[in-house]
């Protein structure tokens, strides 16, 4: 069956939201990602570390090494869920209850090569 | 199949009950003047759960995870702001030593415990005013965010985290210590812990609408912290009585409204929907708190509470006790609003007619002119004595007063009595 990559992209809207949420508050939407995580389709996930990262650009031939410009931009992404799916209008209907859009993050749904 | 390892179920309100715990230990370390600090670090401890733990699964021990982040943003915060100047390096080795300590081990327990019992007993210093007790007690041991307490108070946000600005400043400027007090100092901040656990219960319990349950998680954590206290060394019988007056009465909090969310009176509670594992606790600490000679207010209206929760129906409520367990509370609190509750088991003992004239005296009362629920029992005597038209003024007055919706349909209903069709 081929396998969707949902990438999931935290913003400043998510990020305030979290900050002001009560503790049972973080709870109940751990609960809610955590039950998200768990249905059958779901084949991998991961989160990303929060630091600047590194980016390799070429540099008229050579790599040139520089701290990713992680913690300034809009849109950074947080992490990754790998499921499967029919096609891509189901792969997108799946993903249309996932917590993290109720909490105002973005999420792209991209086909993994040849799945 | 699922490939995610540790994905258990999280125990309810595990975050709350941690992130209490969490500030009481991590103030210890610090200091109370960097409460903020404490707060701060357990917030982001927390957040980085939020963050990490939906996709990795949850940590096989959460809260032993939850502290041993807590430790580690603690540390980064303080290396990075060197906020406590010269004592930073000893505060970040502290820190770094008790980072992996298991909270779950028994001497950790009782050293979490023990730390929790603590900040209670400084949120409940004489020098912070009461209501601000409570929100603060709230917050730090409680877990509670201030939109919460704000929600449980029917204030504002904004009221709410200024009155915890200012108990914070006081506890700075006053430079307000962990310590426990020792000797009578002891037993009078006891005192005002209890107090303080009363009221944050009875504002929880006051009646409300159905719907909005942070009010009951006030009377739950009351409770919570009541037994705290109940199974620390310093407990006086007065503190099992408190105790068991709050299981007892938290035992009916679900049978108080039907599903429309109306108010049902104590007598006429269907019995089944009743707590019975919170009111076996209750009587557990009510057999504590009768151990010696003291009687206190608490004790008094324990005692009221279990003899409605040993009847097994309405006709068995034994009225003739609970009338002289007033007469005795009256004693030892001549306050009107004691008077008031009496004048429904004189009712019930005596009849409607002598209960009307015990509360006439009332009428003079500058506080209870107004209130509602002295002219809804007003108006209840006078219903049962068949002075229909006098008992509708009464409710028509009481709905005049503040009361919540559930009582106002409650009023309503009675006055709907009072005026047959």
């Amino acid at each position: 069956m081929p396998q969707y990559m949902l990438l999931l992209y935290d913003n400043s809207e998510n990020r305030d939201l979290f900050h002001k949420m009560s503790p049972e508050e973080m709870q109940k939407a751990i609960e809610k990602y955590m039950a998200w995580t768990k249905k059958p389709f779901t084949r991998d996930s991961k989160r990303l570390a929060e630091d600047l990262g590194r980016v390799i650009r070429s540099d008229r031939g050579k790599p040139r090494v520089a701290d990713g410009p992680y913690s300034e931009t809009k849109e950074v992404l947080g992490g990754y869920y790998t499921i499967e799916a029919g096609n891509y209008d189901e792969a997108v209907k799946l993903t249309l209850d996932h917590p993290h859009l109720e909490h105002g993050g973005t999420i792209e749904v991209r086909q993994v090569y040849g799945t | 199949m699922t490939p995610f390892p540790g994905t258990g179920a999280l125990l309810e309100h595990l975050f709350r009950h941690q992130a209490g715990r969490m500030v009481a230990h991590l103030a210890r370390l610090l200091g109370p003047s960097q409460l903020d600090l404490a707060e701060e670090t357990v917030q982001e401890a927390m957040l980085r759960a939020l963050q990490t733990w939906p996709y990795q699964g949850v940590p096989a021990n959460a809260t032993a995870w939850l502290f041993r982040v807590a430790h580690n943003v603690a540390i980064d915060t303080l290396r990075r702001n060197q906020a406590l100047g010269e004592k930073t390096n000893s505060i970040v080795t502290e820190l770094a030593r008790s980072a992996t300590i298991r909270p779950n081990d028994p001497d950790v327990e009782e050293q979490l415990r023990d730390d929790e019992l603590r900040m209670i007993f400084m949120c409940c210093h004489p020098q912070i005013s009461r209501d601000v007790s409570v929100a603060l007690s709230l917050k730090t041991v409680g877990g509670f965010s201030v939109r919460e307490i704000a929600r449980a108070f029917l204030a504002d946000d904004a009221a709410i985290a200024q009155r915890l600005v200012r108990a914070k400043r006081q506890i700075r400027e006053q430079r307000l210590t962990l310590d426990m007090p020792r000797g009578d100092e002891l037993k009078s901040r006891l005192d005002s812990v209890l107090d303080v656990l009363y009221f944050m219960f009875n504002e929880g319990y006051a009646a409300h609408e159905g719907g909005d349950l942070i009010r009951q998680d006030l009377c739950i954590e009351a409770l919570r912290l009541g037994r705290l206290v109940a199974a620390s060394s310093i407990a006086l019988p007065r503190v099992h009585a408190l105790v068991a007056l709050m299981a007892l009465q938290a035992a009916r909090l679900r049978a108080r409204v039907d599903e429309s969310g109306d108010l049902i009176l104590l007598e006429y509670q269907d019995r089944s929907r009743w707590d019975q594992q919170l009111i076996g606790l209750g009587f557990h600490h009510f057999n504590q708190s009768i151990a010696g000679d003291e009687v206190s207010e608490y004790h008094v209206q324990a005692a009221i509470a279990a003899t409605h929760a040993r009847a097994t129906g309405r006709q068995s409520i034994d009225w003739p006790v609970i009338l002289q367990l007033y007469d005795q509370l009256l004693s030892l609190n001549g306050s009107p609003v004691v008077a008031l509750n009496r004048a429904v088991a004189v009712a019930r003992v005596h009849g409607p007619a002598t209960a009307l004239a015990a509360i006439e005296p009332l009428e003079s009362d500058a506080k209870l002119r107004n209130y509602y629920l002295r002219l809804a029992v007003r108006g209840h005597l006078l219903l049962e004595l068949g002075r229909g038209i006098e008992a509708a003024a009464c409710f028509r007055a009481a709905l005049e007063c503040p009361c919540s919706d559930p009582e106002r349909r409650f009023l309503r209903r009675k006055l709907a009595e009072c005026e047959p069709l």
